[in-house]
């Protein structure tokens, strides 16, 4: 199991220097963790959505040290949820979400 | 001697230590607690501020208290701006040519600087010269009995700006709406100091500066924490957000030898402090001072500072 959307908010943290989120949710023990780190990275990201500035292709995009990042998709209801239950049975697949964050991207990527 | 102090201190819609900005959304710190509930233990999630916070409020505490004492204060600390030496360009403001030994080192910067004698500095250069802080201190987190009563909670603002039609473009809007996550808790920390760390060398080489200059930098140090407890200033956003509340309770401890005392974050500190200190009475025959407070904060610690003063120390 996969979680592609979550993966790439991740990602998109990480380029911006941010590896709080990815970090909390590599690291934890328990599942509790793992959903307060989801709730804020997701609060967070909506919130880099609302300011984030839009491209003449309609991609949406922050400025970082004269860079172009540009964002991903907000994560569906539907990844998350499969996400947190999986997570709930298995902590091990937490640990592999943040694992491929941190990974480079192999194709299609955001890099 | 030692000093080891508890507060704890009840904060009301604080934004004292905020950690990052995502977009409009600034975010208080927050950490993993773990607390007891019907037998089980269970994390939660509750505002903190930082140790890091807490020890440059102190170290600011400490600039102007010595600056007043005629201590000396490196250029870079006066301004608030704690490098601590950390490489050639900020050690070559003290002392030029920079010298190899590194207990030459070590002695030029507690010689030019309180706050680097007191607070430590790490020169990451060659000869690598580190000094620990005689001081320190502990997160601020909420007391465990309340702690499932903590909150962090955003707070919407909005700012707005005249604008004429024309001066409008893209997504800027006259009126920008912006959340500060804010705090409320009981909080408590321990702060602790190392009087006889202050103004000796911590590479074997003795006293740095004359005894009388020792004990003004030691007073310096204990009024620098007088006044930051005092003042209530610490931690950040105190412009719009000073915290709503105060210190609620204050426990000093002086010892001859390093004791902390209980974390205030229990219920029962004062007592299990009071406890261990009869111990070590009894087991070292070691002479302590010890005094709390849930009314005037500021008398314990004018008490302690004269205990210290009677035993030559200050
Ligand atoms: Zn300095």
């Amino acid at each position: 199991m996969d979680f592609p959307e979550i993966v790439n908010m991740l990602r998109f943290f990480i380029r911006t220097g941010n590896f709080g989120y990815v970090d909390r949710i590599g690291n934890a023990l328990t599942y509790e963790p793992v959903e307060m780190a989801i709730l804020e990275a997701l609060r967070a990201f909506r919130s880099i959505h609302e300011s984030a500035k839009t491209d003449e292709n309609y991609g949406k995009y922050i400025e970082k040290d004269g860079k172009k990042i540009y964002l991903p998709r907000i994560p569906s209801e539907e990844e998350i949820r499969t996400f947190l239950n999986a997570v709930r049975k298995d902590m091990s697949v937490a640990k592999r979400v943040a694992t491929l964050a941190l990974a480079f991207p192999s194709k299609g990527g955001e890099e | 001697m030692f000093l080891s102090v508890g507060v704890r201190f009840e904060a009301n819609v604080e934004a004292l230590n905020m950690v990052e900005t995502a977009g409009n959304y600034t975010k208080h710190r927050r950490v993993p607690y773990l607390v007891e509930e019907d037998g089980k233990l269970k994390t939660v999630y509750v505002p903190a501020i930082s140790g890091e916070s807490l020890a440059h409020a102190y170290q600011w505490s400490l600039v102007k208290e010595a600056l007043g004492m005629n201590l000396p204060v490196c250029e870079d600390c006066a301004k608030g701006e704690f490098f601590k030496s950390m490489n050639k360009a900020h050690l070559k403001k003290k002392i030029d040519p920079i010298p190899d030994d590194s207990k030459k080192i070590e002695a030029t910067i507690i010689k030019s600087c309180v706050i680097e004698d007191v607070g430590g500095f790490l020169y990451a250069e060659k000869p690598p010269v580190r000094r620990s802080s005689a001081f320190q201190v502990s997160y601020a987190l909420p007391i465990k009995s309340m702690a499932l009563f903590a909150t962090a909670e955003p707070q919407l603002h909005a700012r707005h700006a005249q604008m004429d039609a024309k001066g409008k473009k893209g997504n800027v809007s006259e009126q920008m709406i912006y959340y500060v996550e804010t705090g409320t808790a009981l909080y408590g920390f321990t702060f602790n100091l190392d009087l006889d760390a202050i103004g000796v060398s911590s590479l074997g080489a003795g006293p740095i500066v004359p005894e009388e200059e020792i004990r003004a930098r030691r007073e310096a140090s204990l009024k620098a924490l007088f006044r930051m407890l005092s003042s209530a200033q610490f931690g950040a956003k105190l412009s719009r957000f000073f915290p709503v509340g105060g210190i609620t309770e204050l426990t000093v401890v002086v010892t001859e030898h390093p004791f902390v005392v209980t974390s205030p974050i229990y219920d029962s500190y004062i007592e299990r402090t009071k406890k261990r200190l009869e111990v070590i009475k009894e087991a070292f025959r070691e002479e302590y001072f010890f005094d709390s407070t849930n009314e005037v904060p500021e008398e314990v610690l004018r008490k302690a500072i004269e205990y210290l003063k009677e035993k030559g120390y200050v």
